[in-house]
C-alpha cells in the first residue's frame, strides 16, 4: 500500500517537474526558444571574438569599399564609412558589454539574494533597510546617476557596470524578500526548523537554491538586457567604449551622420543587433517568468 | 455611529498616512543628497586646489585658504552648508558658465518636464487600449500580434530610431528643422516639439511594462467577486471596476516610470538637440561641472519622490482601507 502511494507521489512530482514546459502557453515557448537562441548566439560570438577567430581584421580599412551594403564585394554585412567590415565589428562589439554585464549581474544577484533573504527571514530592521535602499535607488534616474559617477571618476566600463549591479541589487532583494515571505508560511520550512536543520542550510539550500534559482535566472537574463542598453547608450553618448574599439553604441553614433545623408545601413546594422539582443533577453526573461513564476510582476 | 464623526476619523487616518509618507519622502531625499555628496566627495582632485591652479599650500596656510573662501573644513560641515544652500534655492554657480545653477535647472527643467509628461501621456494613450483589449480577449491572435509589436518597439534603441525619424521627416517630407537648438524659424515648429515626445513615449522601454502591468491588473480585477456580482445583477462592470483596474495601476505606472522616462529623456534630448536637463547633464558630465550635475540629480530625485507621494495620495484616496494598515 505504502509503496503504491509513494510511487504515485513520485509520479506526481515527475509531472510537476515536466509541467513548466509542457503546460506553458505556446507564446511563452516561442519566447523562451527565441531568447535562448539569442543568448547562445551572443555567447558563441563572444567566444569567437575573445579567441580572435574573426571573419576579417576589425581595424583594416578598405578605402576602395566604403559604405557598402550587405553582401556587396564579398562583405557579408557591408562596410562602414572607413571601409571596415561591419560583421567583424559587430562580433567584437559584444566584448564591450558581455563581461562587464556579467559582472553587474553577479553583483546584483549575490548582493540582492543575501539582502533579500536577510530581510525576508529576519524581518524587522533588515526589512526596513532593504525597503529604504530600494526606494533610494528608485529615486534617481539610473542614467543621471551614471552621469554623476562619470563626472566624478571618469570610470571605465567595468566600474560603470559594477555601479549598475549595485543599483540593481535592491530590486532583486525586494523580489527575493517577497518569495521568502511566501515560503516561510509553508510547511517545509517549519519542518526543517523542527528537524533541526541548521539555518544556513535552510537559507542557502532550501530557500535560495531550490526555490529562488529560477527567479534569479530570470533576473540575470533581464540584467543582461539592461547591460546591453546601458553600455550602448553610454557609448552612444560618448562616455562608454571609445573608437576605434567597436561597441554597438558608438557604431550607431559614428554612422549617424551618414544616416542623415541617406546611407541607412551603417548605423542600422548595429541598431538591429541591439534590437535583436535586447528583445531576446527580454523575451527569455518574460517567458521563463510566465512558465515558472506564474507571470508575477518582476 | 454618527456619520459625520466617522468621516472625520477617516480623514484623520488619511492625514496620518500622508504625514508618514511625507516623512518617508524627506528621509529618502536626505539619503539621495548624502549619496550624491558622497560620490562627488570621493572624486579624485580637490576643487579648491583646481581653483588655485593646482598648487594648494599645506597645513595652516591651507586652512587659511579655506577660511578665506568661507569653506567648512570637515566633510559634514561641507555637506550641511551645501544642503543649507539647496534649501534656500542656492544650487551654486556652474563651473563652466559661472551662471547660477538654479536658473539653468529651472529653465531647462521645464522643457524636460514638458517632454516627460507628454511622453507619459503618449505611453498611456497607447498602453491603456491595448491592455484593456488584451485583458478582455486574452487568446485572440490580434492581441498576440499587438503584444509582440509592443515588445519590439520597446527594445528599439531610442538613439537610432530618433535619427531614422529625423531622416524620414527632413529628407522625405522636407518639413523638419534638423537639429536646430531652439525651435528654428521654419513652419511646423509644433512638429519639432511633438516628435521627441512621441519617440520618448513609445520607445523608451516603458511601453511594454505599462501594457503588461495594466493588462494583469485589468484581468485580475475583472475576475474579482464584486465585479462578478455587478455583472450578475446587470450593473455596469466598468463603473465598479475602473478605480481598482485602471486608476490605481495608471497612477502606479506614472509614479514608478518617471525615473525611466527622465533617463530616456537624456538620450532623446541628445538626438534632437532639445535644450533640456538631459543635455545639461550630458554637458556637465563632459566638463566635470559638479554643481550642475549635483543640482540635476537632486532636482530629478525631488520630481521622482513627489510623483511617488502623489501616487500614495491617490492610492489612499481611492482605497480608504489602506489608511488603516
Amino acid at each position: 500500500m505504502t509503496t503504491r502511494y509513494s510511487q504515485a507521489q513520485e509520479r506526481v512530482s515527475e509531472y510537476s517537474q515536466l509541467s513548466a514546459w509542457s503546460t506553458a502557453r505556446r507564446a511563452d515557448r516561442w519566447r523562451v526558444l527565441y531568447g535562448a537562441a539569442v543568448a547562445v548566439l551572443v555567447l558563441v560570438s563572444y567566444a569567437l571574438g575573445a579567441l580572435h577567430w574573426l571573419p576579417r581584421d576589425p581595424e583594416a580599412m578598405d578605402l576602395q569599399a566604403m559604405l557598402l551594403g550587405p553582401i556587396e564585394q564579398g562583405y557579408l554585412l557591408g562596410t562602414d564609412f572607413m571601409g571596415r567590415d561591419i560583421l567583424t565589428r559587430l562580433i567584437l562589439g559584444i566584448q564591450a558589454y558581455f563581461l562587464p554585464g556579467l559582472l553587474s549581474i553577479a553583483i546584483a544577484l549575490t548582493l540582492g539574494a543575501l539582502l533579500g533573504v536577510l530581510a525576508g527571514y529576519r524581518g524587522g530592521r533588515a526589512e526596513m533597510g532593504v525597503t529604504y535602499l530600494s526606494n533610494l535607488v528608485d529615486s534617481m534616474p539610473r542614467l543621471v546617476l551614471m552621469l554623476l559617477v562619470i563626472a566624478a571618476f571618469k570610470p571605465g566600463i567595468y566600474t560603470i557596470m559594477a555601479v549598475v549591479g549595485l543599483t540593481t541589487a535592491p530590486t532583486v532583494a525586494t523580489l527575493v524578500k517577497g518569495k521568502v515571505l511566501m515560503l516561510k508560511a509553508r510547511n517545509f520550512i517549519e519542518s526543517a526548523v523542527a528537524l533541526g536543520v541548521p539555518p544556513r542550510a535552510i537559507v542557502f539550500r532550501h530557500i535560495l537554491w531550490y526555490n529562488c534559482r529560477t527567479l534569479l535566472l530570470i533576473q540575470a537574463t533581464l540584467g543582461m538586457a539592461e547591460a546591453v542598453l546601458i553600455e550602448t547608450s553610454l557609448s552612444y553618448l560618448g562616455f562608454g567604449v571609445q573608437e576605434p574599439t567597436p561597441s554597438w553604441g558608438n557604431m550607431v553614433q559614428a554612422g549617424a551622420n551618414y544616416l542623415l545623408q541617406g546611407n541607412l545601413w551603417v548605423s542600422s546594422a548595429p541598431a538591429l543587433a541591439i534590437l535583436a539582443t535586447v528583445l531576446g533577453f527580454h523575451l527569455l526573461g518574460d517567458g521563463l517568468n510566465n512558465m515558472f513564476e506564474g507571470g508575477q510582476r518582476r | 455611529m454618527i456619520p459625520g464623526r466617522s468621516k472625520i476619523a477617516a480623514l484623520a487616518a488619511v492625514g496620518r498616512v500622508l504625514a508618514r509618507e511625507l516623512a518617508a519622502t524627506a528621509a529618502l531625499l536626505v539619503g539621495v543628497s548624502l549619496t550624491v555628496f558622497a560620490i562627488l566627495a570621493l572624486a579624485p582632485g580637490d576643487p579648491v586646489a583646481a581653483l588655485l591652479g593646482g598648487n594648494l599650500p599645506a597645513g595652516a596656510e591651507r586652512d587659511a585658504v579655506y577660511e578665506a573662501l568661507n569653506i567648512p573644513k570637515t566633510w559634514y560641515g561641507q555637506y550641511l552648508s551645501w544642503v543649507g544652500n539647496l534649501l534656500h534655492g542656492d544650487f551654486g554657480n556652474s563651473l563652466r558658465t559661472g551662471q547660477p545653477v538654479a536658473q539653468e535647472i529651472v529653465a531647462s527643467g521645464l522643457r524636460t518636464l514638458f517632454l516627460t509628461v507628454g511622453a507619459l501621456f503618449v505611453t498611456l494613450a497607447v498602453a491603456v487600449p491595448i491592455a484593456v483589449y488584451g485583458a478582455l480577449r486574452p487568446d485572440s491572435r490580434r492581441v498576440a500580434v499587438l503584444t509582440m509589436a509592443v515588445y519590439v518597439v520597446s527594445a528599439l534603441p531610442v538613439f537610432w530610431l530618433g535619427y531614422i525619424v529625423i531622416f524620414v521627416f527632413s529628407r522625405q517630407f522636407g518639413i523638419f528643422p534638423i537639429l536646430s537648438a531652439s525651435g528654428g524659424e521654419g513652419q511646423m515648429v509644433w512638429l519639432y516639439a511633438l516628435l521627441p515626445l512621441l519617440l520618448l513615449g513609445l520607445a523608451s522601454g516603458t511601453l511594454s511594462e505599462a501594457v503588461r502591468h495594466l493588462r494583469e491588473e485589468v484581468a485580475r480585477v475583472l475576475n474579482e467577486e464584486y465585479v462578478r456580482t455587478a455583472r450578475a445583477k446587470g450593473a455596469s462592470v466598468w463603473r465598479h471596476a475602473y478605480k481598482e483596474a485602471l486608476v490605481l495601476p495608471v497612477a502606479e505606472i506614472v509614479a514608478s516610470k518617471i525615473p525611466f522616462v527622465l533617463g530616456g529623456a537624456i538620450i532623446v534630448e541628445q538626438v534632437f538637440n532639445w535644450p533640456g536637463l538631459g543635455r545639461l547633464a550630458w554637458q556637465a558630465a563632459q566638463d566635470r561641472d559638479f554643481p550642475v550635475i549635483m543640482g540635476i540629480a537632486m532636482a530629478a530625485a525631488l520630481v521622482v519622490r513627489l510623483a511617488s507621494f502623489a501616487h500614495r495620495a491617490v492610492y489612499v484616496a481611492v482605497n480608504p482601507r489602506a489608511s488603516h494598515e
